[in-house]
């Protein structure tokens, strides 16, 4: 399944209520849960905590891709959150992270998952573009700049 | 005239639509009588980009390759089973780097005549970024391409083949 076709109005939110990393990556698996993709909050929230503690996923210009793989998934799923006024993720560049890209897929689906990971991170790579992202006015607008309409 | 059709190739990534394209690549070859090869990418080149990016750590980077080696070896065997249930043996292919890359030196220094894909994307997104690596390979590949889809209707298809 490409990365396109995960993107639906349901699993984006924004703006994000959170004001740090833990409420963030709650928040963000909360929008799974929320939109029936996924049934054991806490042990998506345990696995994708494990994979943070290791290193911050958040990266430079204000990006954020959390990810893990775990088995109380059965294909690949995202989450977007979007926060303007931006949120301490221990990004690398020690900037607030303002646009989150969560990604989850069981561990057999090792291909697919890289290649969506991928994906997001060719886009973040389009600063125009995650501006437009970060400016946008609710969860339609987000999934219609993603499609291109 | 003779069969056009001598070598196939169909494209597998773990997706259910790529089964789906194999067991529609086994009905064709079984009929036609062309060799079929089913090809795996192992998308070493994603995981390299990824760490460049820092998304990935380099345990991580490993990690993700050494799943993607079983993943094509599960996948590969599946279908080949999938084939042998068809009394049809089929040719495994792995490769590493860059997907439509590959499936296009694959295309080449095989002479395939077909190339079996999944059913793509319906979405159909203007962001460049979001085109995926299959619809990269169907674009460029010399050959003629066919995309499977239907995935009830080629299930019945397989499943009748004698």
């Amino acid at each position: 399944m490409a990365l396109i076709d995960l993107v639906v109005e349901k699993i984006v939110k924004i703006p994000l209520e959170s004001k740090d990393k833990p409420d963030v990556l709650r928040e963000l698996v909360q929008i799974l849960k929320d939109a029936g993709e996924i049934d054991d909050f806490d042990a998506v929230l345990k696995a994708v905590q494990d994979r943070e503690d290791k290193q911050s996923t958040g990266l430079q210009d204000s990006i954020a891709v959390p990810h893990c793989k775990t088995t109380v998934v059965s294909s690949l799923k995202l989450a977007i959150g979007i926060a303007p006024q931006g949120i301490d993720f221990d990004s690398i560049d020690g900037k607030p992270s303002k646009l989150f890209f969560l990604l989850l897929a069981s561990p057999d689906l090792s291909g697919p998952h890289v290649e969506a990971l991928a994906e997001i991170a060719k886009l973040a790579g389009s600063k125009a573009f995650c501006k437009a992202l970060v400016n946008a006015d609710n969860a339609r607008e987000v999934v219609e700049l993603m499609k291109g309409e | 005239m003779s069969n056009p059709i001598k070598k196939i190739m169909v494209y597998i990534d773990g997706t259910e639509q790529s089964v789906t394209a194999a067991q529609y690549a086994i009905c064709l070859a079984s009929s036609s009588g062309a060799e079929l090869i089913a090809h795996y990418v192992i998308n070493t080149r994603a995981a390299e980009d990824l760490l460049k990016a820092r998304i990935f750590l380099k345990d991580e980077q490993v990690e993700y390759e050494h799943d993607m080696e079983a993943d094509a070896e599960r996948y590969l065997n599946y279908v080949n089973e999938l084939a042998m249930k068809k009394g049809l043996s089929i040719i495994k292919k792995r490769s590493k780097g860059n997907v439509h890359k590959e499936i296009v030196d694959a295309v080449n220094e095989d002479e395939i005549d077909l190339l079996v894909i999944g059913e793509l994307s319906r979405i159909r997104s203007r962001r460049d970024e979001l085109y995926d690596e299959t619809e990269r390979a169907m674009r460029t590949v010399p050959c003629s391409v066919l995309v499977v889809k239907d995935e009830e209707r080629v299930w019945e298809m397989y499943e009748s083949l004698t």
